[in-house]
């Protein structure tokens, strides 16, 4: 039940709105956040494994793929943030965002959790269409429509809760900083309604620079954790194929390693047009 | 809620006129077996005449029962959580608007098929009967969503994303469910022998084979 607070909690934007983040801090418990991934990623593995179960003649391996795909929809999420993370964090620095490595973490965690979350939501779809479907690579390209579908939707999110950080810690910046001097200033010399009016339009002038900075850095910071985190993310789930079990093949644990992500995805577009 | 309250969708105080998802889903089960049993009386066969009627409600409201949990997680994510309520009223009151369309459509029907023993009329009759009965669904959806959207903008999207999903399942949950009118020649069944098949990958072989 907490946890279905928290999940909805999250997907409201209640962790990362800008009460959260005004005390320079993204709240949210690590452990809740991985335990929910975990629960949302066997979700949509379930779904995946049915493919097995009402295509394969042999159940026992079927139930086998099932739980093989239960296992590896989360762990593909969670081994790519592990593994992308320190080069991540470093990019995050380098973009001058003053997050902490733990932040960041935080971040991306809830950003898989959202994507996660938009996966195992189209679990009845995919049902649905398993239920009535024997082509597999059709199978095969609905599942990459709904990671990718998913995916953007998690990068959107992150994008809006990246925006909203950077606005906020730049806003403190200059509440704190580099404008303090100007209204004593103003103060000192001729406190007229002209030179408010000019500090006024110099603040907005600032601010205006400043939403502008963050609104690019966070792009680029975004299509550089989209490129590192995406082509991770799709070898990894070439690694840990099959997901949703080839009826013509046996039951494995991983399949050899051949080829790649982009050249299966041809192929079954081939094979489904053909 | 009558059927005028329903058709009309009266916006009053800038308020979403009230309907409860329970009495959209009474109208789809009403509406849609009116309609079923008149589009299975082609070829005056009983039997066919109760399974369209079981069938037209299913077809109308299944597919959308599917897309709830992501029409769901889309709108929260979206920020639109606090109209999520009025979102799904609107989006049952909509099928509910196609059932009543189809039914007021069905003596039509039933008309139509006295003149005829053609069984691709009867499709082609059908088809169009269910595109005026969409239009109708759209049109209603279309005001539902207009207050939706001037409260906020982003209502848009969700809007889109929930007739992309929709779509997209009941296309192949119509192709799951045929025949609904049923070649007279054969025998009456529930589901065809072969329908357990994909309607886009068939759709997509019926082209390729056509241009060869």
């Amino acid at each position: 039940m907490n946890l279905l607070r928290t999940l909805d909690a999250l997907l409201r934007g209640g962790y990362t709105d800008v009460e959260h983040i005004q005390d320079g801090k993204i709240q949210v418990p690590i452990r809740t956040l991985v335990r929910l991934a975990v629960l949302l990623g066997a979700t949509y593995g379930l779904m995946m494994g049915l493919f097995a179960l009402l295509s394969w003649d042999h159940t026992g391996a079927a139930l086998l793929q099932m739980l093989s795909s239960m296992v590896k929809v989360p762990l593909l999420f969670l081994l790519t943030l592990l593994i992308t993370f320190p080069s991540l964090y470093v990019l995050s620095a380098l973009a001058r965002t003053r997050l902490g490595a733990a932040q960041t973490a935080r971040l991306l965690l809830v950003a898989i959790t959202v994507d996660l979350a938009l996966l195992a939501s189209f679990g009845p779809i995919l049902a649905f269409f398993t239920l009535s479907t024997d082509s597999y690579p059709f199978m095969k390209l609905l599942n990459v429509l709904i990671f990718a579908i998913a995916g953007l939707a998690g990068l959107t999110f992150l994008n809006r809760a990246l925006r909203r950080w950077l606005g906020q810690t730049g806003a403190e910046s200059h509440e704190t900083g580099e404008l303090e001097p100007a209204p004593a200033e103003a103060e000192s010399k001729t406190p007229d309604a002209f030179h408010d009016s000019l500090i006024k339009k110099t603040v907005g002038l600032i601010e205006q620079r400043q939403s502008h900075l963050a609104t690019q850095r966070t792009r680029r910071l975004i299509v550089g954790w989209c490129v590192l985190f995406g082509i991770v993310g799709s070898q990894m789930g070439w690694v840990l194929r099959p997901f949703l079990g080839d009826p013509d093949q046996p039951f494995e644990l991983f399949r050899a390693r051949s080829s790649n992500f982009l050249e299966a995805v041809f192929t079954a577009l081939g094979r489904l047009l053909s | 809620m009558g059927v005028r309250a329903l058709l009309e969708v009266e916006v009053g105080q800038g308020s979403l006129a009230p309907t409860s998802v329970r009495r959209c889903l009474a109208w789809v089960a009403l509406g849609g077996v009116a309609y079923g049993a008149c589009m299975g009386s082609f070829g005056l066969r009983p039997l066919q005449c109760l399974i369209s009627a079981i069938k037209t409600p299913l077809l109308i409201s299944a597919g959308g029962l599917f897309c709830i949990p992501s029409f769901y997680v889309i709108n929260n994510l979206l920020g639109l959580r606090e109209d999520f309520g009025q979102a799904l009223r609107g989006i049952a009151s909509s099928q509910a608007a196609v059932a009543v369309c189809l039914a007021s459509l069905g003596p039509i029907t039933l008309v139509l098929y006295s003149g005829t023993d053609q069984y691709a009329f009867a499709k082609a009759l059908n088809g169009v009967m269910f595109l005026f009965a969409s239009l109708g669904g759209q049109i209603v959806l279309a005001r539902n969503y207009r207050t939706l959207i001037q409260r906020n903008p982003r209502h848009r999207v969700a809007l889109f994303a929930w007739l992309t999903l929709f779509w997209f399942v009941t296309i192949q949950l119509a192709w799951m469910l045929r025949p609904f009118i049923g070649q007279p020649n054969d025998p009456t069944t529930f589901l065809r022998a072969d329908s357990w098949g994909n309607a886009y990958v068939e759709v997509w072989r019926t082209i390729v084979n056509s241009l060869r």
